[in-house]
């Protein structure tokens, strides 16, 4: 791992055409500017594990699984939420 | 000066049929969701047979839909927790955490898994009630982790 050390106000070059500038640097965060071409994809670390669920979560309707298989377990479930269930704009 | 009166948007899709709706009911995802970051409207839809699901549906592309449910129904002590940034792009006023129900509707969307569906806890979809702006929240230091929803019915806290 190549490890830099820079201030707020200055700035690193990555592969040319991708500049990470530092803007804020506060006790316990760095506020980060990042400027890039449009093609490059910026992405927190931990939205990257979510990506994928996203992507299999839309698959499940897209699948048919729904329909086949779970509704009749989500019935299940609202019988016994409907017992305790929080009101509607508790969501 | 000539008012021009809108009336609903229609989408024909493939999973909900055909839908209408509002424009004051359409979600606005400034960033999109991740893996999906060109959505960035979308429309919750409820079916009074499915309830509680909620039903997020993309306005911009009508394949693509996500299964939620309301996070309370899972996990009745749920507290959300929204990093500075999260808040900005919500545009919300106060400072603290927002009242679920009241300032925001937090949902989860639920993804296939072993023959039942799995909702990750630590990554809630947030709509700001006020503005409707909407985000995945993916605060670094929440810790619910993942429920899987049982046979019999249950939710079950899996890691």
């Amino acid at each position: 791992m190549l490890v830099v050390r820079r201030r707020a106000g200055e700035a690193i070059i990555i592969a040319g055409d991708v500049e990470v500038e530092i803007i804020e640097i506060t006790r316990t965060r760095v506020k980060l500017g990042i400027t890039a071409p449009r093609e490059v994809t910026v992405t927190r670390r931990e939205a990257v594990a979510v990506a994928l669920e996203n992507h299999t979560a839309a698959a499940l309707v897209a699948s048919g699984t729904l329909e086949t298989d779970l509704l009749g377990l989500f019935a299940k479930v609202s019988g016994k939420i409907a017992k305790s269930a929080p009101k509607a704009a508790d969501m | 000066m000539t008012s021009v009166s809108v009336g609903p948007a229609v989408m024909k899709t493939p999973h909900l049929g055909e839908i209408s709706w509002d424009a004051e009911s359409e979600l606005f995802l400034p960033s999109g969701l991740p893996g999906f970051e060109n959505e960035r409207h979308m429309i919750p839809v409820e079916i009074p047979a499915h309830r509680p699901l909620v039903f997020l549906q993309s306005t911009e592309r009508s394949g693509v839909c996500f299964v939620s449910l309301p996070v309370m129904t899972i996990c009745p002590d749920f507290k959300l927790q929204l990093t500075e940034d999260e808040r900005e792009s919500l545009m919300l006023r106060e400072t603290g955490n927002p009242e679920i129900g009241a300032d925001v509707l937090c949902l989860v969307l639920l993804f296939p898994s072993g023959g039942t569906v799995e909702a990750n806890l630590d990554a809630p979809v947030v709509i700001n009630l006020h503005n409707s702006r909407c985000l995945q929240a993916l605060s670094p230091g929440a810790a619910r982790g993942y429920y899987r929803l049982s046979e019999a019915g249950t939710w079950e806290n899996v890691c």
